[in-house]
């Protein structure tokens, strides 16, 4: 079922002419990504949560907001989290059977639908392939796996199953987005012809997570799950073997759009990075990727950075620069910004004004009144797309509306895995010091 | 007197402290991060300079529609509607709204769903008043269950809730003032919050009039939780004395310093605590 839309969402659009086409290329499943399929009995999916830490947390807040979907069990090895989980839960009037163990979840919930998976990245793919092989959809968060062979894999059993598998890269069904990349880009070619793009996300110096001593897990069940200490069970991200580091912690949600607003991957990757700051962690503090993106007979080459020593920079955003204009997306509206170019007069302001593809800031509320004093700025235009829904959720309706028929995933694991692939590649160019490249063929699963 | 462990950090567009005693410093360090960003994900769901918080979005509804928000943004609303109808709206959790609307908006709240219906008007929450003691409560509650119970929390100089005293001390010296005030009372297991017009001048609006409140210069609430001393310091600026000694009187745990030319002066049932 298409999202009903709040009153309020789309506030903007509806004040301009082509609202209803507005709101169609706003939707997380707009009609033209509908699948024809007879609409299933699914009114009410039985889901599992696998995962509650940081990311478990804040997709079940998304997933509480969907009608038609019933958290029925919580799956966590660690007694903290799962307890949280289940006294949050029962809260809501929402108890749920717990699990420490995701092979004893699978045998005893024998009226499931769909798993959530948001456990370290190295569980990823032993968890959804077997999901999957039990006759579940799956939606997992991103990175698909810490190794190239286990996101492979995964691609592998979701068409051997035939079952969906949406990945967790939530702006694919972020309505701001989607209408910034229908409209703005491909109708309107606000960015002209795109030479470069940008993307960052940095973050400030922090401690390593730590964990109440009272619910340290024992060695004997860290090491039957994977890991070498509690040290290394809170901060896996920064693990080799566990995580891929920041750029696939941080910079795989930004690459990812790099890919999809490009419609190609990148021919090859050079990049620098080290481990020159935290002297406890395996994986790479900073890197600066270079990925060079065939361009009708040229390149648009895409800068990307990571650092997790300095949150300076100006937040994490991806940046589409264009001889015409540039857009500059973040999940966080504050930070989106479009720009012009002077050459751009193919198309006008207010001709885009006019088609609702863009809005001005608010002037003056008194239009009767006028100030004099020095020359005033110019106007500036915004992206007229607002949702009042946490992030994640879009992505979380559109892997639900998918299972019932009535959409398709907007990020299944064969599109993801293309992405993946070049992140991966990005981690491999740090490590090897040269320029890597990357053919068509390599990056399909 | 055993080693203090001070943690900085900014949130909430102020300055956030926590002191730690009677543990080991990395344990410390580990803990006060925990609680940091526990902070942080407060301010995320709180602010309504952040489009996509919880706040943010409660300011997009229209009348008659309801918005599930996060558990923590429900809690604090939950708190500051009590807090609304025990200082008799001298303490609002929309206090601007007059200066934009011409009635302040209305709202319930349901608790089983955690969603929260507009009812009236546009909800412009600002939870200013009370998201900073909120925050500092449940920094506490994490504190708690870490196994640091001697601790003691700082919002902007405007609010503290302390935990139990460090070792060997009668409790956390807190001053009624300035820097070094010579007014001190010692503290533990309490909050104390403290408004005024000497920092940042005639800040705070009487959401009943939508007018600065000028009622005192300076005053300081104690209570069991910084949500609570927070929400009611601020009406402390809205309230005259007569009406504030009533909503003081409806429970015991409150107590309200208000500045005087001869030192703070105490009033309501709790008793004072020992001075330091």
């Amino acid at each position: 079922m298409v999202d009903k839309l709040n009153r309020r969402e789309f506030l903007s659009a509806t004040a301009v002419a082509g609202a209803a086409m507005l709101i169609d290329a706003c939707k997380s499943d707009s009609s033209d990504q509908k699948a024809v399929v007879k609409k299933s009995s699914l009114n009410n999916i039985n889901v599992a949560l696998i995962g509650y830490g940081e990311e478990g947390k804040v997709l079940l807040e998304a997933f509480l907001n969907i009608e038609g979907v019933k958290l029925v069990a919580l799956c966590d090895i660690w007694e903290y989290h799962r307890g949280e989980g289940e006294r949050y839960l029962k809260k809501l009037g929402n108890e749920v059977r717990s699990y420490e163990n995701y092979e004893d979840l699978l045998a005893k919930e024998k009226d499931l639908q769909a798993v959530l998976i948001a456990t370290p990245d190295f569980w990823h793919a032993p968890m959804t392939n077997t999901c999957l092989k039990a006759g579940l959809h799956v939606y997992c968060e991103k990175m698909m796996s810490n190794t190239i062979d286990g996101a492979r894999s995964m691609v592998k059993t979701m068409r051997d199953t035939g079952k969906l598998l949406q990945i967790g890269h939530q702006r694919r069904s972020n309505p701001r987005y989607l209408f910034t990349l229908n409209r703005l880009l491909h109708e309107a070619q606000f960015c002209g012809k795109l030479t470069a793009i940008q993307g960052q996300w940095n973050r400030a110096v922090k401690e390593d997570f730590g964990w109440p001593k009272k619910y340290e897990i024992s060695q004997t069940m860290l090491a039957k799950y994977g890991y070498k200490d509690m040290h290394q069970f809170r901060n896996w991200r920064w693990f080799k073997g566990l995580g891929g580091g920041p750029l696939s912690d941080l910079g795989a949600h930004q690459i990812d759009i790099f890919n999809w607003w490009m419609g190609k991957t990148p021919k090859s990757v050079m990049a620098s990075g080290g481990l020159d700051y935290y002297k406890n962690h395996d994986w790479y503090d900073n890197a600066m990727v270079i990925y060079e993106y065939p361009v009708e007979q040229a390149v648009a080459r895409a800068f990307y950075q990571v650092q997790t020593t300095t949150s300076a920079g100006g937040g994490y955003y991806e940046q589409f620069m264009g001889d015409d204009g540039t857009i500059r997306m973040s999940e966080d509206p504050a930070i989106c910004a479009i720009y012009r170019e002077a050459r751009a007069t193919a198309v006008s302001w207010d001709d885009l004004t006019q088609k609702g593809y863009v809005k001005a800031k608010p002037l003056a509320a008194d239009t009767a009144k006028v100030d004099v004093r020095e020359t005033a700025a110019l106007a500036e235009y915004e992206i007229p797309v607002f949702f009042n829904k946490p992030p994640h959720q879009p992505h979380l309706e559109n892997f639900f509306n998918a299972i019932r028929g009535t959409a398709k995933l907007n990020c299944p694991a064969d599109e993801a895995f293309t992405s993946e692939y070049v992140i991966h590649k990005a981690n491999e160019a740090v490590a090897a010091e040269k320029k890597i490249s990357i053919s068509d063929e390599e990056v399909r699963a | 007197m055993a080693e203090i462990h001070p943690f900085n950090h900014r949130a909430m567009a102020t300055h956030f402290e926590v002191r730690i005693a009677d543990q080991e410093k990395t344990y410390a360090a580990q803990a006060a991060q925990a609680s940091f960003d526990l902070l942080d994900k407060s301010e995320s769901q709180l602010s309504r300079f952040r489009p996509n918080s919880d706040v943010s979005q409660l300011a997009r509804l229209a009348p008659g529609e309801r918005l599930r928000v996060g558990e923590p943004a429900f809690a604090c609303l939950q708190i500051a509607k009590q807090m609304e109808a025990a200082t008799r709206r001298a303490f609002c959790p929309t206090p601007a709204a007059l200066q934009s609307q011409p009635t302040l908006p209305e709202w319930e709240l349901f608790p089983a769903e955690l969603s929260v219906l507009c009812v009236s008007g546009r909800l412009e929450f600002d939870l200013g008043a009370i998201g900073k003691g909120f925050a500092l409560d449940r920094m506490a509650e994490l504190l708690r269950e870490w196994e640091c119970p001697a601790f003691l929390l700082v919002s902007g100089g405007s609010s503290i809730l302390t935990g139990d005293p460090p070792p060997e001390a009668q409790g956390w010296s807190c001053g009624l003032g300035d820097d070094d005030s010579p007014h001190r009372i010692y503290l533990s297991n309490a909050s104390l919050s403290g408004s005024g017009l000497a920092v940042k001048g005639a800040h705070i609006l009487d959401p009943r009039t939508g007018e600065p409140a000028l009622r005192q210069a300076r005053a300081w609430i104690l209570a069991d939780t910084a949500a609570e001393s927070d929400a009611l310091s601020t009406a402390c600026m809205v309230l005259e004395e007569e009406e504030l000694t009533e909503v003081l009187a409806q429970n015991n745990s409150w107590l309200a310093f208000l500045d005087t030319e001869e030192g703070p002066r105490a009033i309501g049932n709790r008793a004072v605590p020992v001075r330091a």
